[in-house]
């Protein structure tokens, strides 16, 4: 136990040597702080804030605790084996949520018009046979993750807008990514949402179609920073220092990447390549292949707080949450400023 | 007067005996414990909900018919995939246990897939099978299979040796040698091969159901995990542990009847 | 028939266990081979039945089969070798199986082999129910049930108690008043030989050559009386004389193999 702890600090301290340097005598003074996270670029603002010293500089020493699976952080939150968690949003998420498990504090990444993250797609044969707009995915067999996945969302907001029946769609749940390109290269489905680099992939290789963006076609907010209401009943400053210094790594991050040109291209803002290089060591990818896949996050961590509402109540309809969810009661909107679309009443 | 003195008993105890009763009561008290922790509020329902709550689900499964859907998917997936791995293992065990050429071909390969964790193999299921029935049956017989040739000829290869000596010397033709020396002689011990490759099976059905199954008791236990609803991928253990029983009763009866001899 | 073996020798790879062996045992004659463990003897009978090949010589049969004769050398063996899934019928049914004949032939031939040999009543038994001396008796019954022309007999009751193998000995005595059948009959135990044969072969040890050929002048049923007692017990004593050494040499041996 102790080993494992010490090697989770040296990790942290490695991450953070750049700014950290030699002064071991101040570290001793650090609060200690753990959080749940994914090594994906979706979690860049913790990477660049942990190298950028936002922790040190408010008192706190991260450790983070790494997974492989988006379910896993929510989950260890509950457990109590990480203080904060940040990940994407399923309907599992909000039913731990729901039983009073987990509270919303900072918003992650969204999907946003012209950030390519995820693809909606068509198999080469299913574009044929004439599966070449959006609206034409009612009635056929779509490859996802799991079912109550963000996939599983990103469909839904989908039969909205284009007014399908979600029943008619049929998700193909394959739990892991290489399943699901290899349904989709078998032409074992006609249509795949699915994160761009395999995206790319599966265009280049199986002459898969890209029909179109969910941040282009149906932005919506990702992602979330959360921690425990016992964390927030019990150390409130800590929560507070933690979530400024978060924001302050949400603020270089989109600085950095989510910088655009008078055409509306991407374009590299201040830092870019510094931080760059932050996250491809954080999420051991090549820089160019991070590059591809840096998601929007909001400047100031705030939420679309109205589109959790949305959550809520589309997996509600869709019979994927046990007993009622109240989605006011899973956000706390008093960490943040300015937490934007937020429901009245 | 010559002393003398009772010898004490020292025997005794070193053979534990099964008494049904106990069993039914710890099971009792156990389940009981479990109850009134999680109502008086010691036991948090998102860590581990209560047997009441468990039962519920399982209730809710019954009543909404879904029980019985997902049961005739997975027992399909089961009974196909066992039957067809078992038949195949068989056919290969046997080849190995008495033949020279299939035995030195066939012990190494074995040897180098039985280790090879099938899940990592579901992408390329996907790929040669499909997401239909095939591929989650083909899962399923894969991962008996191999068990399945290792029992078979190390159960012929259990066989006694003078026992087929014997039969040579009354003439006994060779076929008509693995018919009634070779098969009966490694039975119980392929029966034993069964009761592990028919629980490798329920083991495997979780797994086969990852791919894209829309009903299936393991699709059940997989949506209920990634939604994170503790009772409902609880109940859906229960109801493949009683499926397990189930099968160890089957499989049990079986050996009764056919090994009486022993 | 007359069984016919010359000239019979054999090699474990390169350690030879059998050299120049001749033997014949005439029709209605119960040959003993005598010798200590490891003296090739077992290897001999496995020569004899056809279920080793000989590195030299041959094994022949001499003359017509006997009437109904369909197996002409059938085997007991010292562990009875028998299946432990097929009852006491079963078991003695298994080398009529083969051959053609209808369930009834085979029924009243079992019943007839398991009669002569007093197990009429455990026909339905498991072997696993059997004592030693019975399980070999069903052996002795399934060796017989085809009318072989010679009994091949491996040890048939070195795993059998003292008592028990008194008890069958009597019984093949009896056997053979009644049938005249032939026999090679392998055997470490001296007194067993001296009971039962017409002819004692002692064998060396290894490589086993045939050391001394005994004539035992009773026919095996006329033995007992005080006249032949006395008879044997001289052959006996000559014959101890004989194998004593051996026999100890070959007793340490599997004690050092042990340890």
């Amino acid at each position: 136990m102790r080993r494992r702890h010490l090697l989770r600090s040296a990790t942290a301290a490695a991450i953070a040597a750049p700014v950290l340097g030699p002064s071991r005598g101040r570290a001793q003074a650090l609060e200690k702080v753990s959080i749940g996270v994914l090594k994906l670029a979706s979690s860049g603002p913790l990477f660049i804030a942990m190298a950028r010293g936002h922790f040190r500089a408010q008192g706190l020493e991260v450790e983070p605790k790494y997974f492989t699976a988006a379910a896993q952080v929510p989950v260890a939150v509950t457990s109590g084996d990480a203080d904060f968690g940040v990940t994407g949003l399923t309907a599992g998420f909000y039913n731990l949520a729901g039983r009073g498990a987990l509270k919303m504090i900072a918003g992650q990444s969204r999907e946003e018009p012209g950030f390519q993250l995820n693809a909606y797609m068509a198999t080469a044969k299913a574009w044929e046979e004439g599966l070449r707009d959006l609206k034409a995915y009612a009635g056929k067999r779509i490859a996802i993750t799991t079912t109550g996945s963000t996939f599983h969302y990103s469909l839904g907001l989908l039969a909205r807008k284009y007014g399908f029946d979600m029943a008619s769609v049929t998700m193909v749940g394959l739990q892991q990514l290489p399943a699901m390109a290899a349904a989709f290269k078998g032409n074992q489905v006609e249509g795949i949402v699915i994160p761009v680099t395999l995206a790319r992939q599966l265009e280049a290789e199986a002459g898969g179609r890209i029909l179109g963006w969910v941040g282009d076609e149906t932005p919506w907010q990702l992602g979330a920073l959360f921690t425990s209401p016992k964390a927030i009943d019990q150390r409130r400053a800590t929560v507070e220092k933690f979530t400024r210094a978060w924001a302050m790594g949400c603020a270089d991050y989109h600085a950095a990447f989510n910088a655009r040109d008078a055409q509306g291209r991407p374009a590299k803002g201040p830092g870019y390549d510094e931080l760059l290089d932050v996250l491809a060591k954080a999420v051991e990818q090549p820089a160019a292949r991070v590059a591809d896949g840096l998601p929007f996050v909001d400047p100031q961590a705030r939420l679309d707080v109205g589109d959790i509402h949305s959550q809520v109540a589309f997996w509600s309809a869709e019979k994927q949450l046990r007993g009622e969810v109240d989605a006011k009661a899973i956000v706390d909107t008093s960490f943040v400023a300015g937490h934007f679309n937020i429901p009245r009443g | 007067m010559t002393p003398e003195r009772p010898v004490p008993f020292r025997g005794g105890g070193f053979a534990p005996r099964r008494r049904r009763f106990v069993a039914l009561a710890a099971f009792a008290v156990l389940l009981g414990a479990w109850e009134l922790a999680g109502r008086g509020g010691w036991i948090s329902p998102i860590f581990l909900p209560r047997p009441g709550t468990i039962l519920g689900a399982l209730g809710d499964l019954v009543r909404s018919g879904a029980l019985a859907e997902h049961l005739g998917a997975s027992l399909f997936r089961i009974a196909a995939g066992w039957t067809l791995g078992s038949a195949l293992g068989f056919a290969a065990g046997l080849a190995i246990g008495l033949f020279s050429l299939a035995r030195s071909a066939g012990i190494p390969i074995v040897s180098a897939l039985f280790p090879i964790p099938k899940i990592a193999l579901l992408p390329l299921m996907i790929l040669w099978l499909g997401i239909g029935e095939a591929s989650k049956v083909a899962t399923i017989a894969l991962g008996v299979f191999f068990p399945t040739v290792i029992a078979v000829y190390a159960a012929v290869d259990a066989v006694p040796r003078n026992l087929i000596r014997m039969a040579q010397s009354f003439g006994v033709p060779p076929a008509a040698i693995l018919r009634k020396v070779v098969l009966p002689g490694a039975w119980p011990a392929i029966l034993s091969g069964f009761r592990i490759t028919a629980s490798i099976a329920l083991i495997l059905v979780v797994s086969a159901e990852m791919i894209g199954a829309q009903r299936g008791i393991g699709q059940f236990v997989l949506q209920a995990g990634n939604l994170m609803i503790p009772e409902d991928l609880l109940a859906g253990i229960v109801v493949l542990s009683a499926l397990g029983l189930g099968i160890g009763a089957l499989i049990g009866t079986i050996e009764r009847a056919t090994t009486r001899w022993r | 028939m007359d069984l016919v073996v010359s000239g019979v020798g054999h090699a474990y790879g390169a350690l030879p266990v059998l050299e120049g062996i001749d033997l014949h045992v005439a029709s209605g004659e119960i040959v003993a081979v005598l010798g200590p463990s490891g003296c090739g003897k077992s290897t001999l009978l496995g020569i004899a039945g056809g279920l080793i090949e000989p590195g030299a010589g041959a094994v022949r049969l001499r003359g017509e089969a006997p009437p109904r004769c369909l197996n002409a050398l059938t085997y007991v063996f010292q562990d009875f070798a028998l299946l432990p899934w097929r009852d006491v019928a079963a078991n003695v049914a298994l080398p009529l199986e083969h051959h053609g004949l209808g369930r009834a032939e085979i029924a009243r031939r079992v019943d007839v082999a398991l009669e002569r040999i007093g197990l009429a009543e455990f026909r339905g038994a498991w072997p696993r129910q059997l004592s030693g001396g019975m399980r070999q008796r069903v052996g002795i019954a399934r060796a017989l049930v085809v009318e072989p022309a010679v009994l091949l007999m491996d040890e048939p009751l070195s795993a059998l108690d003292a008592q028990t193998r008194d008890l069958l000995l009597e019984d093949l005595i009896a056997l053979w008043r009644a049938t005249r059948f032939t026999a090679l009959y392998v055997t470490h135990n001296l007194a067993e030989a001296l009971r039962l044969a017409h002819r004692v072969v002692v064998l060396s040890r290894r490589p086993g050559r045939v050391r001394e050929v005994v004539e035992v002048p009773f026919d095996p049923d006329a033995r007992g009386t005080p006249e032949a007692n006395a008879a044997l017990a001289r052959i006996q004593e000559r014959l101890w004389g004989l194998i004593r050494d051996e026999a100890r040499d070959a007793e340490r041996e599997i004690l050092a193999h042990d340890a």
